[in-house]
C-alpha cells in the first residue's frame, strides 16, 4: 500500500492562514481545564508503539522486531496490541496521535535530548527553565502544579510553589506535629515553610495518618487524576516513564519496550478512573527525546533515532486520528538515511496544546515560551476550543 | 553568631569543644589538605575506571548480542554483570568517604567547601559515572586542588576522564582535522560538540556575565578538539584522556578576543586567561557568598572574596579564609536554607547520629554480591532526601537557591528521615540532657527553642522538631 503526504500538508496551509489573524481565544475560559503530560525517557519508538501497515521497507528492516497481533487503527497504522487502555480511549474519540514528530533535536544524546524535550531550547542546558513551567508563568498558574516526581523536574521549572507527590516510604510523623510546626513557621514569617507544612498536613490526614502508598506510576496516577478533579486542585501534572532505551531484546509484543508502554498505558487508564467525567476537560500528552532506529541493531533492540510520535488523551480532543504528513521509509526518505524523519516539530503540538488549555492566544506562546521560533498553531486541527 | 558552626560547617558534635575563637576554628581547617579520615579501603579514580570498562563492555558487547531473543535472560544476566563490577558499591563506599569528612574529620569546613567545589564542577547523572567514577574524581581532582590556585584546578578538571565524558568532548571533532577528512571520505559526518566549552565558560569560569559570543563557544570548542579518551578495542571509551592532534582543529582561534596557537598547549593557556578574567573571580564569590549566606549576595559581600582572590592570584586557602569570614561577619543577620544534604550531615553531627557504615562493614564487601541493605544505606538515603550528590540533573549541579528545595514531598522526607535517624542514636544521646546541652552549643536562642520543644513530651518528636525549625533549616 502506498501511502502518500497527508491530513497536516493540507490543513497546515489553512491553519498557518487563519493564524495570520490572530483571532484571541477566549470560548470556555471560565471552565477550568487540565493538562497532562507524561515524559518517555529514553527514546520512545514510534515505529513500535504506532507502527505503518504494510510497509516492506518497514517490514525488511525489522525483521525481527514486527509485532504480532497489532490493533488496526485506520488503513495506515496500527496500534501496539498491549495498549489496550489507549485504544479504549480511541474508540471514545479520546486518543489521537501525531506521527513522525520530534523537538528540533538531531543528535543522538540522552542527556541533551531529555534536556532540550524539556527545556523547549535548541541548545543543550543553556535554558534553565522547562517549556511547561515558562508557559503557566505566561497564564499565572502559580501553585498549580503537581509534579509525581520527588526533584521537581525541569519541565515545571519557571514558576514557583508547585506541588510533587511521590510518596515516602515512611509514617508521616502525627497531625499535630505537623499543626505545631505549621504554627511555629508562621510565627516566624516563613510564609513558603507554613504553605508546604499546611499542604502536608493536610496530605497526612488524607492519607489516613501517612501510611505509605506505592510509587507506582499506575497508583500515582490515580492520585493525580482525583486531585486534577478538583476544582480547586492543580491543573497542571506531569509523570516519567523509563526504560525506554533498549538496545537489546526489544523484542515483540512481550519485548522490553512494551513494558515501557504498558507502563505508560497504565497512566492512561488510572488517570481516566481518577478524572471521572472530568477527562472531558482534560489533555495528556506524551514527551521524548527522540525516535529509535529503523533497522534492528545486532542485539534485535534499536538504537538512537529521531522521529517519533505523541500519544494525546481526553476529551478536549476534536477526535481519534493519526495525525502525520508522513515522510515515507524508503531510505532517501529516512533522516541521515535511517531514522524515521520528524515532519512536524512537536513543539508546535505542545504550544498549540497550552494554548487550548491555558486559553492563551498561541502567538504570545509562540513568542514568550518558544522565543518566536516558526511554530504551526495546531489548536484548531487537534484540540476542541 | 552560632549558627556560624552550621553555616560553615555541620555545627557542633557532642565531642568538640566550643571554640574561643570561632572565626580561627575555621579559618586554620583550611590550609592544607589532610589525609581522608574514612579508614576502610579507598580505591584510585583509574581502578574504579576499569569496573566501568567491564561493565560497558560485557553489556554492550556480549550481553546485548548473547541474549537478543531472551528478555528475561539479559536482565539477569545484566544484574550479575552489575555485582560482579561493584556498580551499586563503589558509589556507597565513595560516600562514606565523603560524608566522614564531615563527621569525623578535624576540618569540617574545608569538607563543606569541598562539596560546594564538587558541585561547582558538577558531574551530572550520565551513562554510569556516578556508580564507578564520579566519588573518586571529586577526591582526586576537586579536593586534592583545594591547597592550590583554582587555576589548577580548574586545568585539571577540565582534562579529567569524568569530566570529558560527562561534557561529550569525546564527541567534538575539528570540521578541517584529519579525522574529520576520513570521516567524509567514508560517508560521515563529524564536527564540533560545544556542550563542555559552553560550560567550561558559563559553569566553571568567566560565566556569561563576561560577555562571550556564540562565536566564542565555537572557538573554544575548536580548542578543546581532540582532547579524548584514547579509545580501544577493549577499553572503549574508558582511556586515559590524552590529546589527539588527529581531531584537532588547526589554525588560529580566537577567544574573547585574543589570539591562540592550534596544538596541545592552547587549552591550557585559554584557560589561565578565563580564570584571570574579572567576571572569573566575581562569578566564584557570588556563588561562595550564595553557598554560605544568602540567595541574593550583595556586592559588599563579594567584595572581601574578590580582593583575596586578587591579592593571592586566586589561591584558594586564601579565596576560602575570605568567604568564611564574610560569612563569619553576616552570620546573625543572614541565614542560609541548608540543602538536604548538608541537612543531614548537621543533624547527625549535631545530635550524635551514627549515620555512616563503618570500614570494616563496607571492607566486607565482596565483588560479585549484592552490597548488603546496610552497606548501601547512604545512597538511598540520599536518593530518598532528594539530593544524591552524584546525581545532579544537569551540568549546573545541585541548586543553592532555597526555592528549589522547596517542595511537600522534601520537606516530608525531612520530617520522617529526622524520625528515623533519631532510632539510629546510642542511647546515652537519647536524654533531655543531651539535647539541652547541644542546643545550648549550637543555638543563638537556646531558651525560646527548649521551650518549644518542652510542649512535646516524647523525645524522639523533640528531635523531629528541632531538625525542622526555622532555625536548623537555615543557618
Amino acid at each position: 500500500m502506498k501511502i502518500s503526504r497527508r491530513n497536516f500538508l493540507k490543513g497546515s496551509a489553512t491553519t498557518l492562514f487563519l493564524a495570520g489573524f490572530n483571532f484571541p481565544i477566549l470560548a470556555n475560559a471560565s471552565k477550568k481545564k487540565n493538562l497532562v503530560v507524561i515524559m518517555l525517557r529514553g527514546g520512545m519508538d514510534g515505529l513500535c508503539a504506532v507502527p505503518i501497515i504494510s510497509d516492506k521497507n518497514f517490514e525488511k528492516r525489522r525483521k525481527d522486531l514486527i509485532l504480532d497481533e497489532t490493533i488496526k487503527l485506520n488503513s495506515d497504522f496500527a496500534l501496539h496490541p498491549k495498549l489496550k487502555n489507549f485504544h479504549n480511549l480511541w474508540q471514545n474519540n479520546l486518543g489521537a496521535i501525531v506521527h513522525a514528530t520530534n523537538i528540533p533535536y538531531t543528535k543522538r544524546s540522552h542527556f541533551d535530548g531529555q534536556n532540550l524535550m524539556e527545556t523547549g531550547g535548541h541548545i543543550p542546558y543553556s535554558i534553565k527553565t522547562g517549556w511547561l513551567g515558562r508557559g503557566m508563568k505566561l497564564a499565572g498558574l502559580k501553585g498549580d502544579g503537581l509534579a509525581l516526581s520527588l526533584p521537581m523536574p525541569l519541565l515545571l521549572r519557571g514558576i514557583p510553589s508547585n506541588d510533587n507527590f511521590y510518596p515516602s516510604k515512611k509514617r508521616l510523623p502525627r497531625t499535630e506535629l505537623l499543626k505545631l510546626l505549621k504554627s511555629i513557621y508562621a510565627e516566624k514569617s516563613e510564609h513558603n515553610l507554613a504553605n508546604m507544612m499546611e499542604i502536608i498536613a493536610n496530605r497526612s490526614m488524607m492519607n489516613n495518618g501517612g501510611t505509605s502508598m506505592s510509587r507506582k506510576n499506575s497508583s500515582l496516577a490515580l492520585k493525580a487524576g482525583l486531585e486534577l478533579k478538583k476544582i480547586n486542585g492543580p491543573r497542571v501534572a506531569v509523570f516519567e516513564v523509563d526504560g525506554f532505551d533498549t538496545h537489546a531484546a526489544q523484542g515483540g509484543v512481550n519485548g522490553s519496550h512494551s513494558d515501557s508502554l504498558i507502563e505508560m498505558d497504565t497512566i492512561f487508564k488510572s488517570l481516566e478512573k481518577g478524572l471521572g467525567n472530568e477527562i472531558e476537560n482534560t489533555l495528556v500528552l506524551t514527551l521524548t527525546e527522540f525516535g529509535r532506529t529503523i533497522e534492528q541493531n545486532g542485539g534485535r533492540g534499536t538504537e538512537h533515532g529521531y522521529g517519533s510520535a505523541i500519544f494525546m488523551a481526553g476529551g478536549l480532543l476534536k477526535k481519534s486520528q493519526v495525525y502525520s504528513d508522513w515522510p515515507g521509509l524508503k531510505r532517501k526518505e529516512l533522516f541521515e538515511g535511517r531514522d524515521l524523519n520528524s515532519t512536524i516539530d512537536s513543539r508546535s503540538v505542545y504550544a498549540s496544546a497550552m494554548s487550548t488549555v491555558f486559553d492563551i492566544d498561541f502567538k504570545r506562546i509562540q513568542k514568550e515560551v518558544f522565543w518566536g521560533d516558526e511554530l504551526q498553531n495546531l489548536s484548531d486541527k487537534l484540540f476542541k476550543a | 553568631m552560632k549558627n556560624f558552626y552550621r553555616k560553615v560547617a555541620f555545627g557542633l558534635g557532642p565531642d568538640d569543644k566550643t571554640p574561643s575563637d570561632p572565626l580561627k576554628w575555621a579559618t586554620n581547617q583550611l590550609n592544607d589538605i589532610p589525609e581522608f579520615s574514612w579508614k576502610g579501603k579507598i580505591l584510585p579514580e583509574k581502578e574504579l575506571r576499569k569496573y566501568y570498562r567491564d561493565y560497558v563492555y560485557g553489556d554492550r558487547k556480549v550481553l546485548r548480542k548473547k541474549f537478543k531473543n531472551d528478555k528475561e535472560g539479559y536482565k539477569r544476566e545484566k544484574n550479575k554483570l552489575r555485582h560482579v563490577t561493584g556498580q551499586k558499591f563503589w558509589w556507597n563506599l565513595e560516600l562514606c568517604i565523603r560524608h566522614s569528612e564531615a563527621l569525623k574529620s578535624e576540618t569540617p569546613v574545608l569538607a563543606k567547601l569541598w562539596y560546594f567545589w564538587g558541585n561547582h564542577f558538577a558531574i551530572s547523572e550520565k551513562d554510569f559515572l556516578a556508580q564507578y567514577t564520579t566519588g573518586a574524581y571529586q577526591r582526586e581532582i576537586i579536593r586534592s586542588n583545594m591547597n592550590q590556585n583554582f587555576e589548577k584546578m580548574v586545568q585539571e578538571a577540565t582534562v579529567a576522564w569524568t569530566m570529558i565524558h560527562h561534557l561529550d568532548n569525546n564527541d567534538n571533532v575539528g570540521p578541517k582535522s584529519q579525522e574529520a577528512r576520513w570521516a567524509k571520505e567514508k560517508g560521515r559526518k563529524v564536527g564540533i560538540n560545544e556542550n563542555h566549552a559552553r560550560e567550561l565558560l558559563e559553569l566553571h569560569t568567566v560565566s556569561p556575565d563576561c560577555g562571550y559570543s556564540q562565536e566564542d563557544v565555537v572557538q573554544m570548542a575548536y580548542v578543546m578538539s581532540g582532547w579524548r579518551p584514547n579509545w580501544g578495542k577493549k577499553r572503549l571509551e574508558t582511556g586515559d584522556v590524552h590529546f589527539n592532534s588527529e581531531y584537532h582543529q588547526p589554525g588560529t582561534k580566537r577567544i574573547l578576543g585574543k589570539k591562540y596557537k592550534s596544538g596541545r598547549k592552547s587549552l591550557s593557556a585559554v584557560i589561565t586567561d578565563l580564570v584571570n578574567h574579572p567576571s572569573c573571580r566575581e562569578y566564584i564569590a557570588m556563588k561562595l557568598c550564595r553557598y554560605f549566606i544568602t540567595d541574593n549576595p550583595t556586592k559588599e559581600m563579594m567584595e572581601p572574596i574578590i580582593k583575596a582572590w586578587e591579592k593571592s592570584d586566586g589561591f584558594l586557602p586564601d579565596v576560602h579564609k575570605a568567604a568564611v569570614e564574610v560569612a563569619f561577619n553576616y552570620s546573625d543577620k543572614f541565614k542560609k536554607f541548608q540543602n538536604p544534604e548538608n541537612w543531614l550531615l548537621i543533624m547527625s553531627k549535631m545530635s550524635d547520629v551514627e549515620l555512616i557504615p563503618t570500614p570494616k562493614l563496607m571492607d566486607l564487601y565482596t565483588l560479585g554480591l549484592k552490597p548488603t541493605h546496610e552497606q548501601r544505606s547512604l545512597e538511598y538515603l540520599l536518593r530518598e532526601l532528594g539530593h544524591h550528590p552524584y546525581l545532579a540533573k544537569q551540568p549546573n549541579g545541585w541548586s543553592d537557591n532555597s526555592d528549589d528545595w522547596m517542595s511537600p514531598e522534601l520537606l516530608i522526607r525531612r520530617l520522617v528521615y529526622a524520625k528515623e535517624a533519631y532510632f539510629k542514636k546510642n542511647r546515652k544521646s537519647q536524654t533531655n540532657e543531651f539535647y539541652e546541652e547541644m542546643i545550648e552549643k549550637n543555638y543563638n536562642n537556646p531558651n525560646e527553642i527548649l521551650k518549644t520543644l518542652n510542649q512535646h513530651g516524647d523525645l524522639s518528636n523533640k528531635h523531629v522538631i528541632l531538625f525542622n525549625l526555622p532555625e536548623t533549616l537555615k543557618s
